[in-house]
């Protein structure tokens, strides 16, 4: 969707643009520099998780490597890390009026991580005495798809800090949700959040 | 504010809102591999074992129980299951030879047990293998309760033995011969039934083991037949044609099950239902 629009989808985009940012039809201007610090919370992710990325693709794009932490109380044996790959997309982030403060009314994003821990196997060909395809799936690795929302405080040329929220979900949960019809949607998702802090 | 609540898209979401704040405990999951359940979801078979003891059975009284397995991600066949065991007349429990989940997550052992808690009467589980997948072993002690275990019913022994062997890379350790032979020494009964996931014919079944658990079995006087599930498909029979019956259960898409009355010393009747 672009600021300014010239086609058949100019309409709305282009009110709710007047509604929210007089400037609309300037450029965004980066709202920090391109490196950001997060610190993220549950999200299947581990009870915390931190980590950091580099923002891409005039701040839509936001690349980031999380180091999470799953204590004993949790695994119920040794404390796990959870190494996540993860990429948010903002698709549309107005400025609110002439404020610092900036929204992100819808993120999309995708991870993939893979959780330590000797019960976990990448296939279960490198694990235990299975033969191949025994089991499909990868116990270790997981992906997942999320979408959450934002707010983003911080001026040009100045760091910004972001809150988030986010509701994902994982391959093994959704396979769970499309075989079965009695499954709702709110059983498989997870809700996470967190703070960024551009520099 | 009233046109807002009015767009479809907004109306469509409130419940799903409704719904996000009603479970939002069930949301935060800190990994999928978090073996925890709430209070109420913990030491299943404690409870199903208490609500048991609530209903005892005479000795000399008919025992009667359906028996199944394999529940593994068929949630939708698991509502029809319950609809149907809630119509079985004279019944005192069910019994799931394992594969309660598919990929051992705990979400999954509570989805099962969200269904089947809906059953007129307690059900009582047995470990499969892919409920030791992963973090699968932490999640079902916690949910469920242990690996190995036995309760008196009226005057039958009930043994529960996990023999998910390939899960422990054949190491000797399930089934556990000692815990079973004690089990199946106990004289104080006058019948014993065992229950186990995988069946000892079965290539997932311990090789360096197998032998002397069907020793054990077919030496045990008091013992009526025992119970396996894994292979998804209903059979019943000698296997290695010693006098011990094995039967296999059907799992939960199959959409049948088995009424199994006893009576007498080791008398038995099979009565097989699709749903």
């Amino acid at each position: 969707m672009g600021w300014i629009g010239n086609g058949v989808h100019t309409g709305l985009p282009l009110a709710l643009c007047l509604l929210v940012n007089q400037t609309c039809a300037q450029a965004p201007e980066p709202a920090a520099g391109p490196f950001y610090l997060t610190l993220h919370v549950a999200g299947g992710t581990g009870l915390v998780a931190l980590g950091g990325g580099y923002r891409l693709a005039r701040q839509r794009l936001e690349p980031e490597l999380l180091v999470g932490y799953v204590p004993r109380r949790l695994s119920g044996s040794k404390p796990l890390a959870i190494f996540t790959l993860k990429t948010t997309y903002l698709p549309w982030s107005p400025r609110l009026g002439q404020s610092r403060w900036q929204a992100t009314p819808v993120t999309l994003g995708a991870m993939i991580n893979y959780t330590t821990g000797q019960q976990f196997f990448l296939t279960n060909n490198s694990a235990g005495n299975y033969r191949p395809g025994y089991y499909w799936w990868s116990s270790a690795v997981r992906l997942g798809l999320l979408a959450g929302t934002r707010v983003n405080y911080g001026g040009p040329h100045q760091q910004s800090t972001t809150a988030y929220a986010e509701l994902s979900t994982n391959d093994l949960h959704l396979v769970s949700r499309l075989t079965n019809r009695s499954l709702r949607l709110v059983d498989i998702l997870t809700l996470g959040g967190g703070l960024k802090r551009g520099f | 504010m009233r046109s807002f609540f009015r767009t479809p898209s907004v109306r469509a979401l409130l419940p799903v809102a409704a719904s996000l704040l009603l479970s939002s405990c069930d949301l935060l999951e800190f990994s999928p591999n978090d073996h925890r359940a709430p209070e109420s979801e913990r030491d299943l078979t404690a409870k199903n074992l208490a609500m048991l003891a609530q209903r005892p059975l005479p000795a000399g009284d008919t025992l009667r129980f359906v028996f199944t397995g394999d529940s593994q991600r068929f949630y939708d066949d698991a509502e029809d299951l319950v609809k149907s065991v809630n119509q079985q007349p004279g019944i005192q429990f069910m019994l799931v030879a394992g594969d309660i989940s598919d990929f051992g997550f705990a979400r999954e052992m509570r989805w099962i047990n969200d269904d089947l808690r809906k059953l007129k009467v307690p059900y009582l589980t047995v470990v499969g293998n892919h409920d030791l997948v992963g973090n699968g072993r932490k999640a079902y002690e916690a949910i469920f309760g242990p690996r190995n275990y036995s309760f008196v019913y009226g005057d039958t022994k009930f043994i529960f033995v996990d023999t998910n062997g390939r899960e422990y890379n054949f190491d000797g350790t399930a089934p556990d011969m000692t815990f079973v032979k004690r089990e199946l020494a106990d004289n104080s009964v006058r019948r014993h039934v065992i229950i186990s996931h995988v069946p000892p014919q079965d290539e997932d079944f311990d090789p360096a083991l197998s032998n002397s658990y069907v020793t054990a079995l077919r030496e045990d006087p008091r013992l009526v037949f025992e119970l396996n599930g894994h292979r998804h498909a209903f059979s019943i029979g000698e296997v290695f044609g010693d006098g011990v019956t094995y039967i296999n259960s059907s799992s939960f898409e199959s959409r049948q099950y088995v009424v199994l009355t006893v009576w007498g010393d080791k008398q038995f009747r099979l009565k097989q239902v699709k749903f």
